[in-house]
């Protein structure tokens, strides 16, 4: 046999070291937004920091929980946009279209998957914003409602491609027992192929949550910017602030000479980053799960 | 037996999600139109080929393209040989299951990380620590990193059909893995290259948040002058601009051409995927 | 031998990049800066580029305090701002000698939506125009106008808008301003695009930016914003339009700086509703 063993195999350093390059990269991020937020840390504490109502740069006052409840009701109501259409689709899809049509129809939806956040964030300004204001009677159309609706049709797609990914891992052989046994085809997907595909299905609306945490552009130009509006239910269909459209703004210019204010942007950086590595890693997991 | 009573009743999930289904397409598809009816009269030649004026009121967008195409293809060239290299070390060069394991989660968290915080690293890193200002390579290098996880998957997945038979011939011939990657693994994989390449410039091509910090302004850049201190125009900075400003009637003809010019790019980036991506998944069911 | 080779990478990249903090090459100018000043200097910048060939870039990210920054840190020969230079800003950029010249000024208005101005109220005083920031008051009708909400849209306190509005309405000194709560808008397009799509809308705006269609200037303490009561001095609310510079203007920053002190840079002013030196 021959075998050919150069001393230095030169495909596999240079594949290694930009798997490396990645990795440090992931890391690299984490370490940074930390690090470069210890400043606030000290000053308002950490309980202080993401408990704090309140944000007044020019008083030096920073807090996050304004921004934690204005992320989690904009991811909150965008899944309950998302998720019932979504699921619903999907079911439809994957589990009453034939192979072809259901590709076809994968394919559509995976294409409009590709929309440019601006592009939704543009028709949010100019149409949905209108829609809210004027169908519900508001003070201004700038609201959390508004960035949560215009969410929930952005991760759309996102939601209606995982869960039909989900359906169709389910081995064909639960449906044939299913239906071996005189189901109908109601009743396989509802008691056979649907609790099979659950952790599947949750680790697809735990993703779509998470992309809802993440997108900036969007909520950035209809969510209104308001800071230190405590948060209940009125707080909803007011304007408000999560953690991306404060790094979205204006904010991240004129923090950078001044070590506290600085501090506080990357606070808010290390709590999205924090959110969103939780999310993604609690998606694969359940993902994993057989 | 079913009986009648149940063969009635139990149409109702079909009506529900069909139902869902077809919002969810009309939803969707009305988007893609609201753009295109709105935008699209404003598109032509001159719009195209001619430079910006007055601040977006005239003219026209030929730099905004040049940009972005500038943007990504950077982007493209620096992910590609990234994602390839991580790619062939996780699939040829992974001894350890749990090694593998670990590195397609660190490509998973890659992929849903807020795409701001890629544009606040390269604001950190490159824009003010390396003094390299607001430039078309920051900007690339940021869109490189969020291109990464695109790539690599539809690369490993492909990578993954390579027939198990093929390998272990090639071995038996005595190939050393790095012979086996060049002369067997990425030819036969390139076609998962490609089709992430192109779904991860058509991303790439609409993002505002990792360029907004790094690399776009919005007027007076035409092409860039160097590695630092050169700024591009983008189609996504632009519209995320003039939506701010939207009830200007003066403004809004080019907003929605510009909307529609990058819609229509991204989609038909996404859509030349769409027939290998279609083969790749056939070669997964055979 | 995977670490070093990456290394050495990484730092050649970063090398090639290195330079210290300083606009790569003299033969672009870069101004950034507030959205106020930015119309008649991105209308000089238009001519300038056509009639002498410069590369010119414009930026408003961040607004005035943004352009304090770009220039504090070296990322831009001139700034734009439409508000005077503070000891805070001196104090955060110790490094860089912050010299303000300033090309023209305007008048600042409180701006409100058509039903609020076609509901009657045409002007308030500076203790109402508190009120209301301090959202003490909260319905129009209280202050002579139609039974609406008050939507008070802040400009972001970076914007030079904002630090002019406060520094009137809280004794001569912005950082007066009691800590408030309203949603709030960036640029001037933006404020005006909020208001005149919202009722009972009010934001700080520059009066230049105002059409009298869709969004109007209140008068203020009984002056309305015209431009005899600016250019007199009659209207209590004026800023500056300030270009800065790191130092004494040099080079292209100097050349562009004499077009707009000059009659046709001037011109520009009126022709954007903002009032030229006198």
């Amino acid at each position: 046999m021959i075998r050919t063993r150069p001393r230095l195999d030169l495909t596999r350093a240079t594949a290694g070291t930009l798997a490396l390059a990645v990795l440090a990269v992931l890391l690299g991020m984490g370490a940074l937004f930390f690090w470069q937020s210890v400043p606030v840390w000290k000053s308002e504490g950490i309980g202080g920091f993401l408990t704090g109502k309140q944000w007044f740069y020019r008083h030096e006052r920073y807090g996050l929980w304004t921004m934690l409840f204005g992320t989690g009701a904009v991811a909150l109501i965008a899944m309950l946009v998302a998720v019932p259409l979504g699921l619903g689709a999907a079911i439809f899809t994957s589990e009453f279209l034939s192979p072809k049509t259901r590709l076809v129809v994968k394919a559509l939806v995976e294409l409009l998957a590709g929309v440019p956040s601006v592009v939704y964030g543009l028709l949010g300004v100019l149409l949905l914003r209108n829609w809210i204001y004027e169908g519900l009677d508001l003070r201004t159309g700038d609201t959390l409602l508004t960035g949560g609706i215009l969410l929930g049709i952005m991760v759309l797609p996102t939601v209606m491609t995982l869960c039909d990914d989900a359906l169709q891992a389910v081995p064909a052989r639960f449906r044939r027992a299913a239906r071996g046994l005189g189901l109908t085809r109601q009743e396989t997907i509802l008691h056979a192929v649907l609790p099979q595909a659950r952790s599947a299905i949750l680790a697809s609306i735990l993703l779509g949550f998470g992309r809802a945490t993440g997108e900036t552009i969007a909520v950035f130009l209809v969510i209104g910017r308001q800071d230190n509006r405590s948060p209940d239910f009125s707080a909803l269909v007011s304007p408000g602030q999560t953690l991306t459209s404060k790094l979205g703004g204006s904010e991240l210019n004129i923090a950078y000479g001044d070590s506290l204010h600085w501090g506080a942007m990357m606070g808010v950086a290390s709590v999205l980053l924090l959110i969103s590595i939780l999310v993604t890693v609690g998606g694969r997991r359940l993902l994993r799960r057989p | 037996m079913i009986t009648p009573r149940k063969r009635a009743t139990s149409q109702w999930l079909f009506w529900i999600t069909g139902a869902c289904a077809l919002m969810a397409v009309l939803m969707l598809a009305g988007i893609l139109f609201s753009v295109a009816i709105r935008g699209l009269g404003t598109i032509d030649w001159a719009f195209l080929t001619e430079p910006m004026k007055r601040g977006g009121l005239e003219g026209g967008i030929v730099h905004h393209l040049g940009g972005t195409l500038i943007l990504v293809t950077t982007a493209l060239l620096i992910a590609l040989p990234l994602a390839a290299g991580f790619g062939i070390t996780q699939e040829l060069y992974c001894r350890r299951e749990s090694l593998k394991e670990a590195m397609g989660t660190a490509i998973y968290l890659l992929n849903g990380l807020p795409s701001i915080l890629f544009g606040i690293v390269g604001y950190l890193v490159l824009v003010k620590w390396a003094g390299w200002g607001k430039s078309w390579l920051a900007g690339g290098i940021v869109l490189a990193v969020m291109m990464l996880p695109t790539i690599t998957v539809a690369f490993v997945e492909r990578l993954r059909q390579v027939p198990r038979a093929q390998i272990q011939a090639a071995r038996g011939l005595g190939l050393s893995r790095s012979q086996l990657c060049w002369s067997i693994l990425l030819p036969q994989a390139s076609s998962g290259l490609i089709t992430g390449s192109l779904l991860g410039v058509a991303r790439a091509a609409g993002e505002t948040a990792p360029i907004l910090f790094t690399a776009a302004i919005f007027s007076g850049a035409t092409w860039p002058d160097g590695l630092r201190e050169s700024p591009v125009l983008s189609l996504p900075y632009h519209v995320f601009v003039l939506a701010q400003d939207a009830l200007d009637p003066e403004a809004q003809d080019r907003l929605w051409g510009t909307a529609a010019v990058l819609l229509g790019l991204v989609m038909f980036l996404s859509a030349l995927a769409l027939p290998l991506r279609l083969r790749i998944r056939r070669h997964e069911t055979s | 031998m995977k670490f070093p080779c990456a290394a050495i990478a990484g730092s050649l990249l970063l090398l090639a990049g290195c330079g210290g903090d300083r606009p790569a090459s003299t033969s672009t100018l870069k101004i950034t800066g507030s959205t106020t000043v930015n119309p008649p200097v991105a209308e000089a910048a238009d001519l300038l580029r056509e009639a002498r060939g410069w590369t010119i870039h414009v930026d408003t990210q961040g607004g005035s305090s943004g352009g304090v920054a770009a220039v504090g840190e070296g990322r831009a020969q001139l700034g734009m701002a439409s508000r005077p230079l503070t000891i805070k800003d001196a104090a955060k950029f110790p490094e860089a000698q912050l010299v303000t010249t300033t090309i023209g000024s305007d008048a600042l208005a409180i701006v409100v939506s058509k039903d609020v101005w076609d509901g009657g109220v045409k002007g308030l005083t500076k203790t109402q125009v508190r009120d209301i920031y301090e959202s003490k008051t909260t319905n129009w009708k209280e202050l002579g106008g139609p039974d609406q909400e008050i939507v008070f849209f802040n400009k972001e306190p970076g914007r030079g808008t904002w630090e002019v509005f406060a520094a009137w309405a809280y004794g001569g000194d912005a950082n007066a301003a009691p800590p408030v709560s309203h949603p709030e808008v960036g640029a001037n397009a933006e404020a005006r695009t909020k208001v005149a799509s919202t009722r009972g809308g009010v934001t700080q705006l520059s009066s230049a930016w105002t059409d009298g269609e869709t969004v109007f200037a209140l008068a203020v303490d009984g002056t309305s914003p015209t431009p005899e009561a600016i250019a007199s001095g009659a209207y209590p609310i004026s800023r500056p339009l300030n270009l800065l510079t790191d130092g004494e203007p040099a080079g292209m920053a100097a050349e562009f700086i004499e077009f707009m002190l000059g009659p046709e840079g001037q011109a520009l002013l009126p022709a954007h509703g903002y009032q030229p030196l006198p």
